[in-house]
């Protein structure tokens, strides 16, 4: 058998070696060719890793006991042993850099559930890799070396992953700087500066929208086959928006992250929502944030959880046992009673605000002309259950009023109450909160409800400098919402919004505030929607086809209105015409549709339906186990077959 | 021991300041059961005052004494509660049933000095000391005085539940009065009326208000707590409360592709398949969020104090009503919020064609639930037709209640479907006859302790109030009654109670329990009252219902058959203002079966359906205790 010389490059020889050149046949297999160019290079290592990569091909020669003759390698193949296994920078949703080790050489899909796996995100089929926007390099741009987090020692993603009872991988435990490094995923980033928002944020049309999923990577082949280099940056984001079976115990990470992705994309305007809606979004944030910083990610740990738990059935009994003691107590329910102003605009004077003794009891303010007359008849009682309850507060101007609307048979009643200053306002403020809840004063969160008042309106004191991102006292308001209404209001016009909107969110825990936001967020009609310009066939004009969990739907591009639904369940099937590169879809009663994609390959369309298939058979009982060759055999085309 | 005593002295101070407040609406007191009377008379209302307080103030004498009895009534359901509170989930339930029907029988006007006696001596009977006398250790002492100060405060707790009559008007023109607390949702309403009518049961049956002033109809939903929004009903409120179905209320779980998949030309959903319904509905309700229908279009919308409605273009979202404004895109950013459904309900209106010149009949409202009247705070919309009407209302439904909505309908289904209820009722209606021992000691303890508070009141001397331990059996349902007095509030209702013949109506409420000795079926009916509060009238309801407007009469004969005292009883009753000695006869009959289960508690609930009412006496004991004392306080009152 004739034997001809392969020439293979060795990375570990330096980029300048020449390639190794190795006598072989035809019928040497792949394992004995690396063993070699193994033996040729005289270095001693860990070659496990390694494999050999045919450039021209673009393909990995994975198959040890493949001949030469049999992957179809001549004289005039160039080869390169190389390892999988190679350091990637990622970039989270949180906007973290994380550089770690990936694998190049198995499909996008696993080496994403590789990722996920090291990370401890659970369901990581929902997860996926894309290209970075390309940065046009304005003027030399100061390379500000970002923060990296460098978990390239942890051990590869393919062998078992060892972890503590916290559900935290073992190996993050073993350094102060992993765990530092788990924490900054487990744990939300701090708000972000206004300009860091501003800078990140685009005007998004929708075909702007739809040309972020063009930048997909192909699910079914690996990260060097699509040009993907060693210390490149990919984005991980979440693509499919169907989240299975979050359990906030053991997914403390997937929910961060999620939170996270969720946060961008309503800061930087990639799902609109409404004013109202940004001002609870940008409530939640600052409550998480908040909460963030005391509970770290205490609560990512069962063990605490337990403890917590404990804690808590210990405090309930507790109150059981004393429950006695404190109903005779409320006897002498607490009270507030102060002289503040009163001021009704309903009455057509100009008297403006006038001094009464009031007290607040239960959930009943009452006012008497002086403090020796209280034991008198009061001259008005309002109950505050039910009633709305709005700041008009400036710090500055030390304008302290609470704004109520007391709901009666005959309309709302409006009523302004002043206060001195801060301290009184933020009790009775936090009296009149709970009591429009039906809460009394002696209810547990009243001090708690005080707390938070006195921060908010810390908010205010601290003149925003536009750069302070969040720290445990003060925040810029800007921080919190998007571009859009950084310009529309100034910090001190948020701060009241922003407020109103706290007072529903503000006695929840760190998980609960998490999965609000992300219920709000599901809730928005354009959620989970993902956008690509497409032609329809016979039509004349690019339209745009929105991808959902459960539907298709075309939108009109110039007016932006949803001409036509198609739900999945009533598809028959679809095929992509890979040569001409359209889509067509057959769904009950005999409709087809057809379509050639304009901004993103037709494999990604092909992928996104094929996946939200994939994802609407995950059944709730096998939760963990990943039915991976179901998934290419619905995303992968034809290469998968 | 010196804890417990003050706590009743408040409690008697309490008491007092009460009865002080009762002078002026004496008369208003009683709420009769319309039901007796078929006529043509109009049911107007029901509901009373806001709170417990105010409603005491309208009470008589008479009153107080049928308040006395309904408290211990709600003791004794407490302390069921209170012992077996690992298995109430159910909680709300366990007051309420008992106090509804004495309600019947002490709402009237005439005085029952006579009853409250025979209340009394049953308390007073029923105490048997069981575990008292067991140990006697200091810590067993101990233990006791825990118990008995929990007790205490629970008791206290009961006695600021808040509760309401309403009568409940009916679509066949008849209607029914029941006695609601504040801790029963609506379901337990319906499920009440579901007990007292013949209707089919299904789940479009709903409880809805109306205002005539607004001409507005709102159907409750099932989780709601019924007493609260009524409680904001003005005293004078031509506001009613009706039982009906109500096409609606869940046909968005019957089809819901007609509100999710609206755009959609309706003939072509029509068909939809049984899964993809399933299918749709699992998607919209049981993801991490409720998806609220996209529903978007043209409305017509009442400006703010004006008399015009403009059209404007609306879009519902998950966070309330908005619209685009004029030259403005329909884009998120641009919407203008009209309202956010925290705090409001949405309202089917009528007939606004005329009242505030509305393009079409078919609008709906947004509002305030306290707000009554016309006012610029309500959000007027109208729409084309009434489905897109339905659309709407149902649409702001989903994104105001969200799952619980869905939860909701499902309840109702297995509900309708009927079955499991009677099972766990009687479990639990066994389970609680145990409760009564632990307090034995208390009330010896409470005894001495509101004697003294009376007489600082200044009020009279103590007379002992005669214990007949027997009659308390017949009589003890009647207790609980007093309680809803205070409801009478509205004047037009209380004229038309003394219309009504009060005999009829405590035959009913006295004869329940005998009726379900004859009749075998009813045995579910008991384990709904020591159970289930919103049931006031469990075992009654098959009567009302056969008995009906006109046949009283024939009631009576019924647990005639079964027992004698029936027949007596009523009389007593109705006599009672005038005649103590009657109730003497009543007693009898039960007292046997009493005595007999006395001894032994637990057997006594094994007993068949009569001894359901039984049970909640055995529980009242250490409640009757000191409620005996203030009994006796009251008593001196009145002499003096």
């Amino acid at each position: 058998m004739a034997s001809w010389d392969l020439s293979v490059s060795v990375e570990e020889l330096g980029p300048d070696a020449p390639p190794l050149k190795i006598s072989v046949t035809s019928e040497l297999h792949i394992g004995g060719v690396i063993l070699k160019v193994v033996e040729k290079s005289q270095i001693k290592q860990d070659w496990s890793d390694h494999a050999l990569w045919w450039e021209q091909k673009q393909q990995w020669l994975l198959k040890p006991s493949w001949t030469l003759d049999k992957c179809g390698i001549h004289a005039d193949a160039r080869l390169c042993l190389t390892p999988q296994h190679k350091p990637l920078r990622l970039l989270l949703p949180s906007g973290n850099t994380l550089r770690l080790k990936a694998c190049f050489s198995s499909p996008v899909f696993r080496c994403v559930t590789g990722l996920c796996k090291l990370l401890n995100i659970r369901h990581p089929e929902e997860l996926s890799l894309l290209w970075p926007v390309e940065k046009k390099k304005k003027k030399k741009e100061k390379d500000v070396e970002e923060e990296l987090y460098d978990i390239t020692r942890a051990p590869l993603s393919s062998s078992v992953i060892p972890k503590l009872a916290s559900g935290m991988p073992a190996f993050f435990a073993e350094t102060p700087e992993t765990e530092a490094v788990y924490k900054m995923l487990a744990v939300s980033q701090p708000a972000p500066a206004p300009e860091t928002i501003a800078k990140l944020y685009r005007s998004t049309t929708i075909t702007e929208k739809a040309h972020i999923n063009s930048r997909w990577l192909d699910s079914s082949r690996s990260l060097l086959q699509q040009g993907v280099k060693e210390n490149d940056k990919l984005l991980l984001r979440y693509k499919y928006y169907t989240f299975h079976d979050i359990t906030p115990q053991t997914d403390a990470v997937r929910l961060t992250q999620l939170y996270e992705q969720a946060r961008w994309a309503i800061l930087l305007e990639e799902i609109e929502c409404t004013e109202e809606e940004m001002m609870v979004f940008a409530a939640l944030q600052y409550h998480i944030g908040k909460v963030s910083l005391t509970e770290q990610f205490m609560a990512s740990c069962p063990a605490m959880d337990d403890l917590d738990s404990a804690l808590q059935c210990l405090e309930v009994k507790m109150e059981g046992e004393s429950s006695a003691d404190d109903m005779l107590e409320t006897m002498t329910a607490p009270e507030l009673h102060d002289y503040l102003k009163i001021f009704r605009p309903k009455r057509l004077t100009l008297k403006g605000y006038k001094q009464y003794w009031f007290t607040f009891k239960d959930t009943t303010i009452s006012y008497f002309k002086s403090k020796e007359e209280s034991c008198k008849e009061p001259i008005q009682q309002m109950n505050l259950k039910g009633c709305e309850v709005a700041p008009d507060v400036s710090v500055a101007g030390q304008k302290f009023c609470i704004r109520l609307l007391i709901p009666g048979p005959e309309g709302m009643n409006e009523v302004y109450l002043r206060c001195e200053h801060e301290q009184q306002y933020s009790r009775w403020m936090a009296a009149c909160r709970l009591a429009s809840k039906g809460k009394t004063l002696a209810d547990s969160s009243f001090s708690s409800e005080v707390q938070s008042i006195q921060s908010f309106l810390a908010m205010q004191k601290t003149t925003p400098s536009t750069n302070t991102a969040q720290t445990d006292e003060s925040i810029n308001t800007h921080s919190l919402v998007s571009p859009r209404y950084q310009k529309k209001y100034k910090p001190k016009q948020l701060t009241p919004r922003i407020l109103e909107a706290y007072q529903n969110v503000a006695q929840l825990s760190l998980t609960d505030a998490i999965q609000k936001f992300l219920q709000i967020w599901q809730a928005l009609p354009d959620f989970g929607l993902s956008y690509v310009v497409v032609r329809f066939k016979g039509c004349r004009k690019d339209e745009v086809l929105g991808i959902a969990n459960n539907r298709l739907i075309r939108i009109d591009l110039s007016v932006g209105d949803v001409v036509k639904t198609w739900r999945y369940n009533t598809m028959r099937q679809w095929n992509v015409n890979w040569d001409i590169k359209q889509v067509a879809i057959e769904f009950d009663g005999n409709v087809n549709i057809a379509f050639s994609c304009v901004t993103a390959d037709c494999k990604i369309v092909h992928e996104y339906i094929g996946g939200y298939i994939f994802m609407s058979t995950r059944s709730r009982e096998q939760s963990n186990t990943l039915n991976e060759e179901l998934f290419h055999k619905l995303t992968g085309g034809h290469e998968a077959l | 021991m010196d804890d417990i005593d003050a706590m009743f002295s408040d409690m008697l101070q309490e008491m007092d300041l009460l009865t002080q407040s009762l002078g002026e609406e004496a008369e208003s007191a009683p709420l009769p059961k319309p039901s007796t009377i078929p006529g043509p008379q109009e049911m107007n209302f029901s509901v009373g005052f806001t709170d417990f307080n105010a409603s005491l103030h309208n009470l008589e004498d008479n009153d107080l004494d049928a308040l006395m009895a309904d408290l211990v009534a709600d003791i004794s359901a407490t302390e069921e509660k209170f012992a077996t509170e690992k298995d109430t989930s159910k909680g709300s339930a366990p007051v309420a049933p008992i106090p509804s029907q004495p309600q019947s029988n002490f709402s009237l006007p005439a005085s029952n000095d006579t009853s409250r006696h025979a209340t009394f001596s049953n308390s007073i009977a029923a105490p048997p000391p069981p575990p008292a006398s067991k140990p006697s250790k200091d810590e067993l002492e101990e233990q006791v005085k825990a118990d008995k100060i929990k007790l205490a405060l629970e008791k206290l707790k009961e006695a600021k539940v808040k509760k309401l009559v309403v009568k409940v008007e009916i679509t066949d023109g008849s209607s029914k009065t029941l006695m609601v607390d504040e801790r029963q949702t609506v379901r337990d309403v319906i499920d009440n009326l579901f007990e007292k009518t013949h209707c089919d049961c299904n789940v479009d049956w709903s409880v809805c208000e109306t205002n005539p002033d607004l001409q507005t109809e709102r159907g409750f939903e099932d989780h709601e707590n019924i007493v609260e929004p009524l409680s904001t009903w003005t005293r004078d409120t031509e506001n009613k409360v009706i039982f009906q179905e109500k096409k609606d209320k869940y046909e968005v779980f019957r089809n819901p592709q007609n509100f999710y998949m609206w755009k959609k030309e309706k003939q072509s959903l029509k068909d939809m398949k049984e899964k993809d319904k399933e299918q749709l509905l699992e998607e919209n309700f049981c993801g991490a969020s409720v998806i609220v229908p996209d529903l978007e279009g043209v409305l017509y919308l009442k400006e703010d104090g004006k008399k015009s409605w403009k059209q404007r273009y609306f879009l519902l979202r998950a966070s309330g009503l908005y619209y685009s404004p004029k030259g403005k895109t329909k884009a998120s950013r641009d919407l203008v919020c009209l309202v956010q459904f925290d705090n409001v309900n949405v309202y089917y209106c009528k007939e606004y064609r005329i009242k505030y010149k509305a393009p079409t009949d078919h609008c709906f409202i947004l509002k305030h639930p306290q707000i009554q009247k016309e006012s610029q705070y309500i959000k007027f919309l109208c729409c084309d037709d009434e489905w897109i009407m339905t659309l709407w209302v149902t649409g702001i439904r989903i994104a105001k209640y969200g799952k619980q909505l869905y939860d909701n309908h499902k309840a109702a289904v297995r509900k309708a479907a009927g079955s499991a209820t009677w099972a766990n009722r009687t479990i639990q209606a066994s389970s609680s006859p145990s409760t009564p021992s632990p307090t034995p000691k208390a009330k010896a303890a409470n005894g001495h302790a509101p004697q003294p508070a009376v007489e600082t009141k200044g009020s009279s001397n103590q007379t002992s109030f005669p214990p007949p331990p027997p009659s308390m059996e017949t009589l003890p349902p009647p207790p609980p009654d007093p309680m809803l007095p205070p409801p009478p509030p509205a004047p037009p209702s209380t004229t038309k109670v003394n219309k009504f013949p009060p005999p009829p109506q405590f035959p009913q409420s006295s004869f329940p329990p005998p009726p379900m000795d004859d009749l075998p079926p009813p045995p579910p009916p008991p384990p709904e009252d020591s159970e289930l509060p919103p049931d006031f009238l469990p075992p009654p309801p098959p009567f009302f219902s056969s008995c009906g407007g006109e046949a009283l009469p024939p009631p009576p004969p019924d647990p005639m058959a079964s027992l004698p005292p029936p027949p007596p009883a009523p009389q007593n009753f109705a006599s009672s203002g005038g005649a103590p000695p009657p109730p003497p006869p009543p007693p009898p009959p039960p007292a046997p079966a009493p005595a007999a289960n006395k001894p032994a508690g637990s057997i006594r609930k094994v007993a068949p359906p009569p001894p359901k009412r039984t049970t909640p006496q055995l529980a009242a004991p250490s409640g009757g205790n000191l409620m005996s004392e203030l009994m006796t306080a009251m008593q001196k009152k009145r002499t003096q």
